[in-house]
């Protein structure tokens, strides 16, 4: 989980002598191209909405319907975070205190709903269920869609608390339930914090799920003006209360964040948290885990795979091969240019940032925050200004690196942050330059969780919808837009090979990237008397 | 100590065995302090003294024996007081601070909050603060003190609560040495002028007899050697154990019919045979050199002097043997130079099986 991986121990930053000027101008002129690529969208809605006049912006505001759309958003995110507020950190702090059988089994749930897009959980249970409609059907499946983020983020919690601490609050006279109060739940109030703004902003940026489901929240009422009316001022209008939402999601956030003083004091942890073996506590954590596995995994690949092998209609395998490749191609080079855009920022933040950085890349994650909807809208716009741009498949690649950037930059920062800094001197007093420093030191350290977060990209790009769907070239099909264009829910069997490929495709490198098992399984070794048995 | 048989242990444990999976951990163990008394458990890593110290705290469940505190048991077969219920003062490596807490809130956690008044903890924590020396560092972060200032806290935190035992895993380990001689030095003060029981695990063989009434040896899960320092220095029950607290040589010996030690620095002329053959363990520093050689004289040829300061380790060729020297200021010895050899201390023999 890299966006909401725990900021690295810091470096002492020791006084480096000033490098070449001409170096550093080149390097602060990328970090302002990205900062301007990612306030495109923000200008262009700027610009569009400042065409409506005022009192003509405060009627559209304030009108019925616009309140009413923002109430629906507005409940069905408190909705969503709640639930998974309690269902996450509650199958978080099983999997981490309590012993379990089989737990690299059970930490399987826990990702995988991750590599399967809103929509695409919509179309198998209404396929399972045809009444399945709402507001309450709405907040099931955003939940089921958004707990890994909670559940994964308060795992990476839970594991940055020395074990000792949890020994010395008992032996100090707390029982289980205080230690979590007063020890445990301080120290990941952050990182669950985290988790539940990615569902949040998730839940508020989703298009898919609430429009088949037909409940209209801020993205849909967007959609819907831009589609049916054309009428990209009053649009922008209403993106500008999305992104007000979305920001003030984003602060909130940042309060909590910066009042949780989670500074490590160790570098490694020197006890690992002993496990619980209570019965009842066992038999809750398996039963909960196994009902989160039932409806967010095991049911759409049922349904999937049902679909698949007993279709009626006979699958177009030639367009399936294309929308499979148009996706993974245009994925891919959203992902590079995200690659290749994040590397300046991510290189400057991995230092000593300066206060230009630290805006910039306030800016990158505000972008994050943005809906595709809005993203889409703003870019569709400019491109057809741009004429040759517009209606290309870099132009689709862009916004996907917009909008997923802030997962380059973090990856990108906190990789290159864990190069030591006596290891660049060291080499450079080896007689390197600092190309060859960067080529021989930094970049082999550096590259494997780079190439993690690119792969996020990557992942998460495939899965886009609302973007793709404004902005894809004319007759340019991906597997979303397929799955999407299979269209009316009655039709839900054509869809079925192109979701089942889309789950496929990203569910094992989702899986493999997570690695949630990782911890358990070093744990049971030592556990098993390795040599952690330090007395 | 007193008259021990009026007076109940502070810590009894016996016959302690506990598994950790399938692995024997701890094997019929049996350890018992007195009311004040600190005990240094002493060992190589992976022996069990960390996991004596967490089955005494009641965070690992024995499978067999039984552990009392003073009169009452908290431990055996299916009684398991819980560790929040044991008053245990527990600091365990590298302290292991509430790093959300500042340091007033670190030393008052454990205080009762149903039971003190909020002055009565904030008097509480002042006195802690005081007693370890940390006045005036009640606001601060944890992460913003030193490694030494760190275990202080930890100290003063597991003191807060009027524990019954305190337990300390390795506090000075991670310090450098002089400021570790301080602290520890302040440490077992503390310890001694609050009548606390204690038990110190260390590896450090110095640390143990310094700080220790009592010293436990373990090795393997079990506990192998226990007395005064005193005692366990100077009177071994095995040549091995002879090296765990502190440096020892271990020469080939006899032992003859008529009572005599043969060995390297006492060789026997009379015609007694040899009846049991075995190893004598001497301590470097019971070997006295003098310039003096004659030929009555045990003779050597200094090969290697190690200068420490307060004293040197001479490396001497005796015969095929190489004997270590311990020696005194002021050094005048070199190498090179022929020395003779008197061993004046106990004659410690153990028989080979």
């Amino acid at each position: 989980m890299l966006t909401t991986s725990p900021a690295p121990i810091e470096q002492q930053h020791l006084p480096v002598a000033q490098s070449r000027s001409g170096w550093r101008v080149a390097l602060l002129a990328a970090v302002g191209a990205v900062a301007a690529i990612s306030m495109i969208p923000f200008v262009y809605l700027l610009v569009r909405a400042s065409d409506k006049p005022i009192d003509e912006i405060i009627q559209l505001l304030f009108r019925q319907k616009t309140l009413e759309v923002l109430a629906t958003t507005a409940s069905l995110v408190v909705c969503v975070v709640v639930i998974n507020l309690i269902l996450g950190v509650a199958i978080a702090s099983g999997l981490h205190f309590v012993q379990l059988p089989m737990k690299r089994l059970l930490v399987i749930p826990t990702v995988l709903p991750l590599a399967i897009p809103s929509y695409v959980f919509t179309y198998t249970w209404v396929a399972l269920v045809p009444s399945f409609s709402g507001f309450a059907a709405a907040v099931f499946i955003l939940s089921i869609s958004t707990i890994p983020y909670i559940i994964l983020a308060t795992l990476a919690g839970l594991r940055s608390i020395d074990g000792s601490q949890i020994e010395v609050a008992r032996s100090l006279g707390l029982n289980p339930a205080q230690v979590f109060s007063r020890v445990v739940f301080p120290q990941i109030r952050g990182h669950v914090s985290a988790g539940a703004l990615l569902a949040g902003l998730y839940t508020m940026s989703d298009f898919g799920a609430v429009s088949l489901l037909n409940v209209e929240t801020l993205t849909v009422s967007i959609q819907n003006m831009y589609r049916a009316s054309y009428d990209r001022s009053a649009a922008a209008v209403i993106s500008f209360v999305l992104i007000a939402f979305s920001i003030l999601f984003v602060m909130a956030n940042e309060s909590i964040k910066g009042r949780s003083t989670n500074k490590q004091l160790l570098k490694s942890l020197s006890v690992k948290t002993p496990l619980i073996q209570k019965a009842y506590l066992q038999f809750a954590s398996v039963l909960i885990i196994i009902a989160f596995a039932i409806v967010a995994v095991i049911v759409p690949f049922y349904v999937l795979l049902t679909r698949f092998f007993s279709n009626p209609v006979a699958i177009d395998w030639a367009s399936l091969a294309s929308a499979t490749f148009s996706t993974v191609s245009v994925a891919a080079l959203g992902a590079f240019i995200a690659l290749v855009l994040s590397a300046p920022l991510g290189y400057l933040l991995s230092g000593a940032p300066s206060r230009f950085a630290t805006v910039t890349n306030k800016m990158v994650v505000i972008a994050h925050a943005l809906p595709g909807v809005v993203v889409g809208l703003a870019l569709v716009s400019i491109g057809s200004k741009l004429g040759g741009l517009y209606q290309t498949t870099f132009l689709l690649a862009l916004a996907y690196a917009i909008l997923f950037l802030a997962k380059s930059v973090t990856s990108m920062s906190s990789s290159l942050a864990r190069v030591p800094n006596g290891v660049k001197d060291v080499a450079a007093t080896l007689g390197m330059n600092q190309w060859a420093v960067v080529k021989k030191v930094i970049a082999p350290i550096a590259a494997p969780g780079i190439g993690i977060g690119t792969i996020l990209v990557f992942l998460t790009a495939m899965k886009e919808l609302p973007a793709t769907l404004m902005l894809r070239p004319t007759g340019f099909e991906t597997l979303a837009t397929q799955i999407w264009s299979s269209g009316s829910i009655n039709r839900f069997n054509e869809a079925a090979p192109y979701a089942l490929i889309l789950v496929l495709v990203a569910a094992i490198p989702t899986f493999l990237i997570s690695r949630p098992d990782k911890e358990e399984q070093s744990f049971n070794y030592e556990n098993a008397g390795g040599p952690s048995e330090r007395s | 100590m007193r008259t021990r048989e009026a007076q109940v242990n502070a810590l009894e444990v016996s016959h302690l065995k506990v598994l950790l999976g399938n692995k024997v951990v701890l094997d019929d163990l049996s350890l018992s302090l007195a009311p004040g008394q600190i005990a240094a458990l002493l060992g190589p890593s992976g022996c069990g003294k960390t996991t004596l110290l967490r089955s005494i705290a009641g965070l690992i469940r024995p499978s067999e024996g039984q552990i009392r505190f003073g009169k009452q048991l908290v431990s055996f077969s299916s009684v398991h007081l819980p560790p929040h219920k044991r008053k245990i003062g527990y600091v365990p490596q590298e302290g292991a601070l509430f790093p959300h807490l500042n340091i007033a809130d670190n030393i008052a956690f454990g205080i009762d909050r149903a039971v003190f008044t909020k002055d009565q903890i904030r008097q509480t924590t002042k006195e802690m603060l005081a007693l370890t020396g940390m006045e005036g560092f009640g606001k601060r972060m944890p992460h913003q003190l030193s490694g030494g200032q760190q275990t202080r806290v930890a100290l003063a935190r597991a003191l807060s609560i009027k524990p019954s035992i305190v337990l300390l895993d390795e506090p000075f380990s991670a310090l450098d040495a002089e400021l570790r001689t301080e602290l520890r030095a302040d440490v077992i003060n503390l310890l001694r002028s609050q009548n606390t029981t204690a038990i110190l695990v260390t590896h450090d063989r110095e640390e143990g007899l310094v700080s220790a009434d009592v010293i436990a040896l373990m090795r393997d899960g079990k506990i192998v050697q226990s007395g005064s320092p005193e005692d366990v220095y100077s009177s071994p029950i095995s040549p091995t154990i002879a090296i765990s607290t502190g440096d020892a040589l271990v020469l080939q010996a006899s032992k003859l019919s008529d009572g005599s030690t043969d060995y390297i620095l006492n060789p026997i002329k009379s015609s007694a045979n040899s009846v049991t053959s075995g190893h004598i363990v001497i301590r470097p520093e019971e070997i006295k050199l003098s310039k003096s050689v004659s030929s009555d004289s045990i003779n050597g040829l200094i090969t290697k002097i190690d200068y420490y300061g307060h004293d040197a380790m001479v490396a001497i060729d005796v015969a095929d043997q190489h004997l270590q020297v311990r020696i005194p200021g002021p050094f005048d010895f070199n190498v090179g130079q022929n020395v003779a050899l008197e061993h004046v201390g106990p004659v410690r023999f153990f028989a080979n099986n």
